[in-house]
Formats: C-alpha cells, structure tokens, sequence
C-alpha cells in the first residue's frame, strides 16, 4: 500500500462520500424484507454478504419465499445484474497490471454507485497504484455502510417509519450522479432516451425494461454524438 | 406473516450461492479477464453512454410512474426539479437531499 494508492484512496473516498447518503434507504429497506421473509438474523446477513445486491436482493427475495425453481432465481439475479457485464467492460481498463486477486475483490465490489462516481477519473489516470485505491476506497466504505445498515433493518425492522418515503433518497443519489454528466448533449440524448425507455417498457416482467433502455439510450448517445458533430462542421461551414 | 412455503438450510443457502453467482460473474467479467479480453474501440466509446443511459433508467419510471401508471403532475416530480436546479446551481453535495426529500413532504402531507 504504497502513498499513491493511500491517496487514491482518500480521494475517492471524499469524492464519493455525500452520494453513499443514497444507500442507507436502500439498505434498511433490503434489510426490513429480508426479515419480512422470514429468513433469521444469520440467514439475512448471510445473503448480504454473499450477494452483496440490493437490486438482485430484493428481486429474488419473492422467488425465495415461494420455494420457486433455482434456474428461475438464478434467471432473475442474471436479468437484473446484465448491466454489470457493460460497468465491468467499460472500468476494466484501469485495472490493468493489478493482480488477479485484487481484480477478484474489484469485481466483487463493483456497485452502480461507485461506477459512475469514480470511472471517470480512474480511466484518465496513467498511475495504476492511484486508480486502485480511487476504486477501492469508496467500495470498501460503501460495503461497510451496506452491511452496518442492513444490519440496522434487519434488527429494527419493526420499529422504521414505512410513510416518509425515505426510499426516494436513493433515486436522489442517482440523480445527483446523473446532473453532470447530462452536461454534454450526447449524454442527455442518450439519458433521455434510456428514461423514456424505461417508463415505456416499465411492464416487462424480470426488469428486461431497465436493460432494453439502457441498450437503447447507449445506441442514442452514439447516434448523438454523430448528428451533434455533423451539425457543429455544418455551422462552420456556414 | 402468512405461511409461507420457503425451504430452510441447505436450500436457502444454495439459492444465496446462485444468486451470488448471477451477480458476481457480470461484475467480475472483464475486470477480472483484463487485458486478455478487450472490447472493439467503437464498442468501448459507446458504453462511455452506460452509466447516463442505466441512472436514467432507473430514476425516470421512478419519478414518472405512480404505481405503475404514468401520471406528470405529481409530489415526486416537483422534488426531482428542485434536486436538478440545487444540484446545478450549487456545489454542495448535501442539498439536494435536503431539498428534494423538503418538496416531497412539503407537496404530499
């Protein structure tokens, strides 16, 4: 652990620190459901750790109360984290020449939060010591908050207010990410796009909806960023 | 609680270790294959797109969709507002939680 790598750390760390805020109301209310299932203290935890997914959390935990089939809640996991396999393609390159063991833990770690917070800079940054502790600062705290506030709901699960809409603090969080990067155009086509994506297809069932947008606001942004390009020379031109 | 018909030990924890599966091997993919599986460069300037297209997504039927039905004049949207003005206008990173959770008490109570 060399002091570029302390430094990486401590700055993405702070960079990502006032957006971990969004994770405690996802993370009570994966814990709340979790005992609303009726798995014990240990089982809760358990999943927690070893799933370490909100979204996958809660999207199995229907399945797992019915005793549904394994392939039917291995299907929902995968449909539900497809989006990781395009997160994990576009940070890779910042983990190269980091060993094997620590890009395991790296994949491990991987949240959207973190993603979109730190990507940027990790992938401008030519110092490998530096883009690993930027990357793992951040994961390891937002592990540790997840599983210290699960833990809260988990245990306090019957006591939380469930009429304050405290879960819209995590759909805040996202929107704080989204503000700057929609500053350049082709970005906010292609948010709008996935958005309206999105609400459109609200209906599929597994959450395919989310996955269709995201291809679909992906496709837009790169359509975008030809017909905005095509158009700034067009006004040179003139 | 209704009765319900969930398996215990060994089963539960199975479904845990599937669902572990389904979420680590996307995440690990190609950080852990690395260098050894690169993307097309065009591939790679397009998902530059992912992560605007993914919050998006899930923030827009969030916003738009009162269970499940669109509905445009609601307490969520004008919060949503207030987040993206505070959050432009002002660096701290704080108020747009405050503010945005403010809107939504202020427009639902």
């Amino acid at each position: 652990m060399n002091i570029a790598f302390r430094q990486g750390a401590r700055e993405g760390f702070l960079h990502y620190l006032p957006l971990s805020v969004g994770l405690i109301p996802w993370a009570l209310v994966t814990g709340v459901a979790m005992r609303g299932a009726g798995f014990s203290v240990l089982e809760a935890m358990g999943m927690n750790c070893i799933v370490f997914a909100g979204t996958a959390q809660l999207g199995t935990l229907p399945l797992i109360v019915i005793g549904a089939p394994m392939w039917m809640i291995l299907a929902t996991a995968l449909a539900l984290n497809l989006r990781f396999v395009i997160f994990s393609a576009a940070i890779a390159p910042a983990f190269e020449g980091v060993s094997r063991w620590r890009r395991i833990l790296s994949g491990y770690l991987l949240t959207d939060g973190v993603f979109a917070t730190c990507s940027p800079r990790m992938l401008a940054s030519t110092d490998k010591d530096w883009r690993l502790g930027y990357y793992l600062g951040p994961s390891i705290w937002c592990w540790l908050l997840w599983q210290v506030v699960t833990l809260i709901g988990v245990l306090g699960s019957s006591v939380l207010p469930t009429n304050w809409s405290l879960d819209f603090m995590a759909s805040i969080a996202l929107m704080v990410l989204l503000v700057p990067i929609v500053a350049s155009r082709p970005m906010l086509v292609a948010a709008l796009a996935a958005g309206a994506t999105a609400v459109t297809l609200h209906d599929l069932p597994l959450k395919l909806g989310l996955i269709a947008a995201i291809f679909v606001g992906i496709a837009a942004g790169f359509v975008g960023e030809r017909w905005i390009a095509d158009d700034s020379t067009k006004d040179v031109a003139l | 609680m209704s009765e319900s018909v969930m398996h215990s030990g060994w089963w539960l924890w199975l479904a845990f270790f599937l669902a572990a599966l389904a979420t680590h091997i996307p995440r690990g993919s190609f950080i852990v294959a690395g260098s050894r599986a690169k993307l097309p460069a065009g591939l790679q300037r397009a998902l530059r797109y992912a992560p605007a297209a993914a919050l998006a997504a899930l923030v827009m039927p969030d916003v738009l969709l009162i269970s499940g039905e669109l509905q445009i004049a609601n307490p969520k949207l004008l919060a949503t507002i207030a987040v993206f003005v505070v959050a432009t206008r002002w660096r701290n990173a704080w108020l747009p939680f405050i503010a945005g959770m403010a809107v939504l008490w202020l427009f639902k109570f």
